[in-house]
């Protein structure tokens, strides 16, 4: 079995960290854009979800040897990939790639990480993931039901996951 | 649309400007259809009583207000990514607060029998707020000077609304102001603290006052004027509501802050009010 040494770790809790912040600040700038009252009301609750998630990745960071609040750039694939989605224009869209495409897969890579990671040397990261995992279930639960309930077209993210499932580290080398 | 120079927000919401003559104010943000903006005070729903209408107009107002209150918050989290991050978890914070406050006066209106864009809404605060290109003016317009105001509207209208009976609608308003005291408490520590680390800030936040006085001016329903559902106007300054001096010491305005908002409310506090009816 390879363990994950404590640099890995750290790298990977600060790319997490930079992914947070941006997936907060995606949909922030998507909050004034958006005219669905009820899209932008879930907005406001996850935008605080990621900002906790960013918070506590960044206390775990100082734990393992970096600054507080680290933020590490992911792989520029991955990065690239997140600001296409940025630039996304219909709720339509933004809810089906968004919830559907980026989350899903980001739910999927906490999970491989926590299966890498050593469980009692690394218990700390794992708690904080698992909290994160369950918001990241919540939020795409919230997603299907406000798009359900205002009658939004459903948007299959499959050209999303097809470009995301190539890239099989989202820490940069 | 303004073109942002060096030096303004790097990452900017996707929504221009618009010229007033010579005001350069930000494009409203988004909004369902069923939602009628408009831009000056005399084209929206005030009455001239306070019935059941008023009171669902009311709620309806405060609803499209928290509405604009996230998008103002959301998009200072975006165009000042380089804030804080304390500041930002703040404001993080502010976005699942307006959110919660949009979802239960929403839930009101629709037991009070109405529904969204049953009435004209504004989002005044938002065209002249993210019209400012400096995170201190922003926090010093929208916190500290738009939701203090509130603070003050809010508390009158509870009194009002659970003299009328409706306590429903006033206990949800009280709930709502409890959390507003954090945002304008929030914005006065940090506008401080920003202020102590760079004395250009105090600069950015006068500029923001001078500016949203002069927006004011040209919005705000004039001395006079009558509106479609035949209410007139006072002179603005005698529409300043009474001073919610308590919850204002509690978002931290200093003693000298709180004589001046005084003086410029003619000296009106909610207290002397109750004191003036009597029991």
């Amino acid at each position: 079995m390879t363990v994950l040494s404590v640099s890995d770790r750290a790298s990977a809790i600060a790319t997490f960290r930079f992914v947070e912040v941006r997936l907060m600040e995606i949909i922030a700038a998507w909050t004034p854009t958006t005219p669905e009252m009820e899209v932008k009301v879930m907005f406001g609750r996850h935008i605080y979800d990621f900002a906790q998630h960013a918070d506590q990745l960044g206390k775990r960071t100082f734990e393992l040897r970096l600054p507080e609040r680290s933020s590490r750039k992911p792989d520029p694939l991955y990065g690239d990939l997140l600001e296409r989605v940025a630039k996304l224009r219909t709720t339509s869209e933004r809810l089906g790639t968004f919830y559907g495409g980026v989350l899903a897969e980001l739910d999927r890579r906490y999970g491989e990480y926590v299966a890498a990671t050593d469980p009692i040397l690394d218990e700390p990261s794992a708690v904080i993931i698992d909290r994160i995992r369950r918001d990241l279930k919540r939020q795409r639960a919230d997603a299907d039901a406000v798009r359900t309930l205002m009658s939004i077209p459903m948007f299959q993210p499959e050209a999303h996951l097809q470009k995301e499932r190539m890239i099989a580290h989202i820490v940069a080398r | 649309m303004r073109t942002l120079s060096p030096g303004e927000p790097q990452h900017t919401i996707d929504i221009g400007f618009y010229d007033n003559a010579g005001l350069q104010l930000r494009f409203e943000p988004a909004r369902d259809d069923c939602f009628r903006i408009v831009r000056h005070d005399v084209d929206m729903d005030d009455r001239p009583d306070f019935d059941a209408t008023t009171r669902r107009e009311m709620v309806h107002r405060h609803m499209s207000n928290e509405i604009t209150s996230l998008d103002i918050a959301a998009a200072c989290l975006v165009e000042f990514n380089d804030a804080p991050w304390e500041l930002r978890m703040e404001l993080a914070r502010q976005c699942w607060d307006e959110s919660r406050h949009i979802r239960v006066l929403h839930r009101r209106l629709q037991e009070m029998g109405g529904y969204k864009g049953e009435f004209p809404i504004s989002a005044f605060e938002w065209s002249v707020t993210c019209a400012l290109d400096n995170l201190p003016g922003r926090l010093a317009t929208q916190n500290r000077t738009f939701e203090a105001g509130a603070m003050d509207v809010v508390a009158g209208l509870i009194r009002t609304v659970r003299e009328c009976g409706d306590a429903a609608t006033a206990d949800v308003l009280d709930g709502i102001l409890a959390d507003e005291v954090q945002h304008v408490r929030f914005a006065n520590r940090w506008i401080k603290r920003l202020a102590r680390e760079n004395g250009r800030v105090l600069l950015h936040v006068a500029q923001a006052i001078r500016f949203l006085e002069a927006a004011n001016a040209r919005f705000v329903a004039k001395a006079g004027e009558v509106n479609k559902l035949g209410k007139t106007f006072e002179d603005p300054s005698l529409r300043v509501p009474a001073v919610n001096i308590e919850d204002r010491k509690l978002a931290e305005f200093n003693d000298a802050e709180i004589a001046e908002i005084l003086r410029q409310a003619g000296f009106r506090t909610l207290v002397s009010d109750v004191e003036e009816k009597g029991p």
